[in-house]
């Protein structure tokens, strides 16, 4: 009689097993992650993280470092993001510090280890200063003692507890007894002070492939070359926008645009400083067979 | 036959405790190794000690740069509910350690020093 109970007192056992064991697994005691990278964060802390490398790169202009600190978040298109974060940043009525920062760091990334060009402060007419970047090779070590195995590869690994290119300008690359020693991408400042952009070309253009009015912003330098992050005011009756050249890296690292409602008319500066363009509002282009599209402003700023 | 009855009953015990240990070691490997609770919206707070040493030390780049003391707190505060000197303290003894360069232990301190001294109330405007 009892051995017609046969196996289920033994499932029974199995399963109550099971379920307490991921009960303990699940609830009591849950795998932690103490020590996470900056890869796992939330979007939102992901976007403040680049934030920060952004204003870090522009306080201490070192690319490499920064394109070390971007590669942690595993960005798939890094100048892409930054781009769109600069301007969702700015969409929201975030700060345009950041926005700037996020734009300058994007159109760096974008460009290569070329030269960085900051935006002159508003209000005043000032040059903009140019510092070139040139980096070297770094070296990470692999282990965390301190005989470590030196191999040379990116900052951004996760093999090890990674150490920050050193700031200082001026030092040479000097082995110490530490974890991981220290890659060298210096910066060589080689400030050259330019002129001030000013308004070269004013066009009002017809292309069917835009499908809003725009006030398109086009930045160069003395040689022909964009300028990003430069900052755009444009204004009209009660209201302001700012904006920033740069921030749609896919359509160069000068360029920026703002879209008009037709009927209004608006007036637009640099930032910076200089000629006040008014007179700008949407109006309509015609195409041979007699439709009706909306045409855009083109300006040119560059440096005489 | 009260004996043999026992042992029986002993050993369906016996053979009951045994698969409950069984399951338990199964669902702590499903849980633990095979499908763990997975953490992919981390905060900052939980981030490895080098990361938050760099993290500190990016806040005392950008600070260094704009003298906005609170706003350096803010970042700060991101990464947990200590004051934010402590994260420099402990980012800079970390640095210390793996031998950071002169240059950012020098951005740290600048930053420590400052923090030491800092009223958020300062900070706060007035209605």
């Amino acid at each position: 009689m009892r051995d017609e109970r046969g196996p289920w007192y033994l499932i029974t056992g199995l399963v109550l097993g099971i379920a307490l064991g991921l009960f303990y697994a699940w609830v009591v005691s849950p795998v932690e992650y103490v020590d996470t990278s900056p890869a796992s964060l939330r979007a939102d802390f992901k976007d403040q993280y680049r934030a920060l490398i952004a204003a870090a790169y522009v306080a201490d202009g070192n690319l490499a470092r920064a394109q070390a600190r971007l590669n942690l978040l595993a960005d798939v298109d890094e100048a892409r993001t930054l781009a769109e974060q600069a301007q969702r940043s700015l969409a929201e009525g975030g700060s345009r510090q950041a926005a700037q920062d996020l734009g300058l760091l994007a159109a760096a990334i974008g460009q290569g280890p070329t030269p960085l060009t900051t935006s002159s402060t508003a209000g005043e007419a000032s040059p903009i200063s140019t510092s070139t970047i040139t980096s070297t090779p770094m070296t990470v070590s692999t282990e965390s003692s301190l005989t470590p195995t030196s191999t040379t590869m990116p900052l951004a690994t996760e093999v090890a507890p990674t150490k920050p290119v050193s700031t200082d300008q001026n030092a040479e690359t000097t082995s110490i007894p530490s974890p991981s020693f220290v890659p060298l991408p210096t910066r060589t400042p080689t400030t050259t002070p330019e002129a001030p952009l000013v308004l070269q070309d004013r066009t009002f253009i017809c292309d069917q492939k835009l499908n809003d009015p725009l006030i398109q912003v086009l930045a160069e330098d003395a040689a022909g070359k964009p300028v990003p992050s430069v900052e755009v005011v444009v204004n009209w009756e009660g209201g302001e926008d700012h904006f920033f050249t740069g921030l749609k890296p896919e359509l160069g690292l000068g360029y920026a645009d703002f879209t008009m409602t037709p009927g209004v008319e608006y007036t637009l500066r640099l930032a910076a400083g200089g000629q006040v363009i008014s007179g700008l509002t949407a109006a309509e282009c015609e195409t041979q067979t007699g439709g009706r599209y909306w045409g855009s402003w083109q300006l040119v700023f560059s440096q005489p | 036959m009260g004996l043999c009855h026992n042992t029986q009953v002993m050993g369906r015990w016996f053979r009951f405790l045994f698969v409950l240990l069984v399951g338990l070691a199964a669902g702590l490997l499903y849980g633990w190794l095979i499908n763990p609770v997975k953490y992919i919206d981390t905060t900052p707070d939980s981030l490895r000690a080098d990361y938050k040493t760099d993290y500190v030390l990016m806040t005392a780049e950008s600070y260094h740069d704009n003298g906005d003391l609170a706003l350096a707190a803010r970042r700060l505060a991101l990464l947990g509910d200590s004051p934010p000197i402590d994260f420099v303290r402990q980012s800079m003894m970390y640095a210390s350690q793996v031998g950071y360069a002169e240059a950012d232990l020098n951005l740290l301190g600048e930053l420590a020093t400052d923090l030491q001294s800092w009223n958020p109330l300062q900070d706060v405007g007035s209605p």
